[in-house]
């Protein structure tokens, strides 16, 4: 029998979990540790590893073939170009506190497509492979442009056999034209709540009139067309965060039953107001409160609530070929399945990227409608797109379940060669997977149950957490 | 239930005859072929159809019912196969009724002898309707497995827009057969293999042949490398409903590159009614150790189906991993049936379903 190499990670005093390649894992004490290392495994431990996928007899033998599936699942293959973030216009008419994308005053001239542009947009979408896409209109305020949104969206119904589209917008000021634009069934809505109606007045609309105004409207998204269509995110200060169980309250009183933590990204303006003081323990801290504020309301609720990076991060954890989420991959393409396309035409590889250019930090841009994609800045940036050979990731046991965020760390560090453990990415995602683990693990059935939910299975099997005793 | 033959004059022919039937004249893209046969009369519950020159008659109630199906008529037989139903997606061939194994639930028993009926299955094929799942069954289909790679391969070429689904038991692959599964490329050809358990001595009881596990799990590496597609079945039964959650780790695991896992109730036909008394488990009275394996085998992201299995005898929660899947003609309604509003998702019983020593617990509370 041979064993497929281990990554181990103390837990606590006599607690270690190990990782193979695969994503396997399992939990045993110091003992099995030293057995493994001495290469002095006992009958029942080479009976356990084989039982869990561990190890294999020879070369193409099932075990060997199971395995080698399971690695490759892990690996996220580039597919075609399928979903594409516009900006048909960088104008908005809020002044948020940590404004995202770097927005320019309602007023401003020369900051939205141009008649040219929207051609040029069109014929973009027309040469692509895709059978079916996704378009997201990202701003500014894409609802200052409804005619632009409406152009594209026609074109892609006609053009495409499945579409599908997402207006983020901050549900302000809208007309009875933006109302019938959001109707349609392939259409959906994003917008932003930063959990409570007081914080959301503070960070964001600073006017009791236009609070409400958001609240009237988004309200009346949610009853025209249910939490399936309308998703709201907040973002918070890890320095200074609401109680969880307010945002909880905040959002279930919406009806709204997905939550996305996010939090403020130093990014655009919010460099500028917030400096570099965030500190992805006190993140992690946070999210662990409000993880655990969760599941205590989802042990009564009738209407359990998911938070959705989390529970991604558990279906990674358990399941290959889980890629969708374009943050958290290997290898991380850079414009390949996705792009998006800035308000004067200029190709990114995503939306950070889009911020971290206009603030003059560093140029990511990768092309645009008029030169095509730019090769030899995407070869620079997918350079680093996978962490399988990183010193530092070859030996986490969380390599399996991660993927590496070149655009993260250009932002930060401006380089994208830092040692691992020096990052926030990797800093915040060791924290975070240990708390995944943690809930894995866990024997309380309020953790199982949430689990379950957020898992999509009516009950978590004990089998999901093995343990070498 | 849809009849499969159809009562005929036996005709002068000293070779299997393939045609399709059209109640009207007309070319569409499978006249070419040059094998229509155009209906001339209907009287007396008899369709006659002139098939190029000679004429056919069929016994049925409404030729509107057999517009477009392949009919396969055999030298010296009183009755003629719908071989491909029209308007069904339940097109099966059954290539050979010899087997290697003895399945405990087997609904089709193994004979002796083969009828080599693939230059006319070929010819069939050729008729299908336009892009048709057609199924291919035994018996074995592999016991015969050049005459099947080029019934495969021919159709493949004649035509690419069919798929197909192929049972079975996986023991006759071997390194030989990698051009050939090439050959049909990554996507056409659905392989349906059945496991029974984690271990090779209960699965190998189960399926009445020793070795066949370990045959088995080496087929499974080579099919992977093929980059076969594989859809596992396993028939729920006594003797390894409790060895179901280690199946499932076991499938998870090793055999993380399959398409779906199907569990399947049991048929109570064939060997399945013989044993049933011994091998038919209950789930409407203990559905534990099928949630204990779906609950795992989902959680790691497998599409994990329930075949067979009427709605009302799943607990809630599981309901929606069932799948419509018993072939058309052979699904019935019972009595208690009547009223229910799931019955259009529901495959309800099989035909052959027994009136005792069946689910304790049916109809939806």
């Amino acid at each position: 029998m041979r064993t497929w190499p281990l990554k181990f990670r103390e837990l606590s005093q006599d607690e270690l979990l190990f990782v193979d390649d695969a994503g396997g894992y399992f939990r045993a004490d110091g003992a099995f540790l030293e057995r493994y290392a001495l290469g002095a495994l006992a009958p029942e431990d080479r009976a356990f590893l084989e039982r869990h996928g561990h190890s294999f007899e020879a070369q193409d033998d099932l075990q060997f073939t199971g395995f080698v599936a399971r690695w490759a699942q892990r690996l996220s293959v580039p597919g075609r170009l399928d979903y594409v973030i516009l900006v048909p216009t960088l104008r908005c008419n809020l002044t948020c506190d940590y404004c995202q994308v770097s927005r320019v005053a309602e007023t401003a001239r020369g900051f939205d497509w141009s008649d040219a542009t929207l051609q040029a947009v069109l014929d973009w979408l027309g040469v692509l492979e895709t059978d079916a896409i996704k378009v997201e209109f990202q701003g500014g305020e894409p609802t200052l442009r409804l005619d632009l949104m409406r152009a594209v969206r026609d074109y892609c119904r006609a053009r495409f056999d499945h579409s599908e589209f997402v207006v983020c917008t901050n549900l302000q000021n809208l007309s009875e034209e933006a109302w019938d634009f959001f109707a349609s069934p392939d259409t959906h809505i994003s917008t932003s709540f930063d959990g409570t109606v007081d914080l959301h007045r503070q960070q964001r609309t600073k006017s009791d009139g236009t609070t409400s105004e958001f609240l009237r409207n988004i309200q009346r998204a949610l009853a025209l067309f249910g939490p399936e269509r309308v998703s709201a995110l907040p973002t918070i200060d890890a320095a200074d965060p609401p109680a969880p169980e307010d945002v909880i309250a905040a959002f279930a009183g919406l009806g709204l039953r997905s939550i996305y933590l996010r939090r403020v990204n130093y990014q655009g303006f919010a460099r500028k107001r917030y400096g570099l003081a965030d500190s992805a323990d006190a993140w992690t801290a946070y999210y662990r409160r409000f993880v655990k504020a969760l599941i205590a309301y989802n042990a009564t609720a009738e209407e359990p609530f998911e938070e959705y990076y989390m529970a991604h991060l558990l279906r990674r954890i358990l399941r290959g070929r889980h890629n969708g989420h374009v943050d958290l991959r290997n290898p991380n393409w850079v414009g390949r399945d996705y792009l998006v396309i800035d308000y004067d035409g200029t190709f990114y590889p995503s939306d950070e990227a889009r911020m971290v250019t206009r603030i003059g930090q560093v140029d990511l841009s990768i092309g645009s409608l008029g030169t095509g994609l730019d090769r030899e800045k995407l070869t620079q940036l997918e350079s680093e797109a996978t962490h399988l050979f990183d010193p530092d990731c070859q030996h986490c046991s969380y390599q399996a379940f991660c993927g590496p965020d070149v655009i993260d760390d250009l932002s930060r560090y401006g380089r994208i060669d830092l040692p691992r453990p020096l990052t926030a990415h990797c800093q915040t995602h060791l924290g975070l997977f240990d708390l995944a683990f943690e809930l894995l693990y866990s024997a309380d059935p309020s953790v199982q149950r949430t689990l379950g939910l957020w898992l999509r299975v009516p009950e978590l099997s004990p089998r999901l957490a093995p343990r070498l005793s | 239930m849809i009849p499969l033959r159809l009562a005929t004059d036996p005709l002068p022919i000293d070779e299997p005859l393939v045609v399709r039937l059209r109640n009207t004249k007309g070319a569409d893209a499978r006249s070419a072929v040059g094998r229509d046969a155009t209906l001339i009369s209907f009287a007396d519950g008899v369709a006659e159809y002139d098939a190029d020159g000679f004429s056919v008659s069929l016994r049925t109630p409404d030729p509107a019912d057999i517009d477009g199906d392949v009919i396969l008529f055999l030298p010296g037989q009183k009755s003629a196969h719908r071989v491909i139903r029209h308007r069904s997606r339940h097109n099966t061939l059954l290539v050979t009724e010899q087997c290697d194994q003895l399945c405990v639930m087997c609904s089709q028993p193994p004979k002796k002898h083969h009828h080599d009926l693939f230059p006319a299955f070929t010819e069939a094929l050729e008729l299908a309707p336009e892009g048709a799942t057609i199924g291919i069954t035994g018996g074995e289909p592999l016991l015969h497995k050049h005459a099947l790679f080029e019934m495969l391969r021919q159709t493949r070429q004649s035509r690419p827009d069919l798929q197909f689904h192929v049972l079975t038991n996986a023991q006759h692959f071997g390194s030989e057969d990698l051009d050939a599964l090439a050959q049909l490329g990554p996507t056409s050809t659905l392989w349906g293999i059945p496991l029974y358990a984690a271990e090779a001595a209960l699965h190998d009881r189960i399926v009445g042949k020793v070795g066949a596990f370990a045959q088995l799990t080496k087929n499974f590496a080579l099919l992977a490398r093929a980059g076969a597609r594989i859809e596992l079945r396993t028939v729920l039964l006594r003797s390894n409903a409790e060895k179901l959650a280690e199946l499932a780790d076991f499938i998870s695991l090793h055999l993380p590159f399959i398409e779906r896992w199907a569990i399947m109730q049991l048929e109570n036909i064939g060997y399945g009614r013989m044993n049933w008394a011994t091998e038919f488990f209950d789930n409407s009275v203990s559905f534990r150790p099928v949630a204990d394996a779906m609950n795992i085998a989902a959680a790691r992201g497998l599409a994990v189906q329930l075949y067979n299995f009427p709605l009302c005898t799943i607990p809630t929660p599981y309901r929606g991993f069932a799948v419509r899947a018993i072939s058309d003609w052979k699904n019935k309604y019972l009595p208690i049936c009547e009223g229910c509003q799931e019955t259009q998702n529901c495959g309800g019983f099989f035909a052959w379903h027994p009136e005792k020593n069946t689910f304790q617990n049916i109809g939806l509370r």
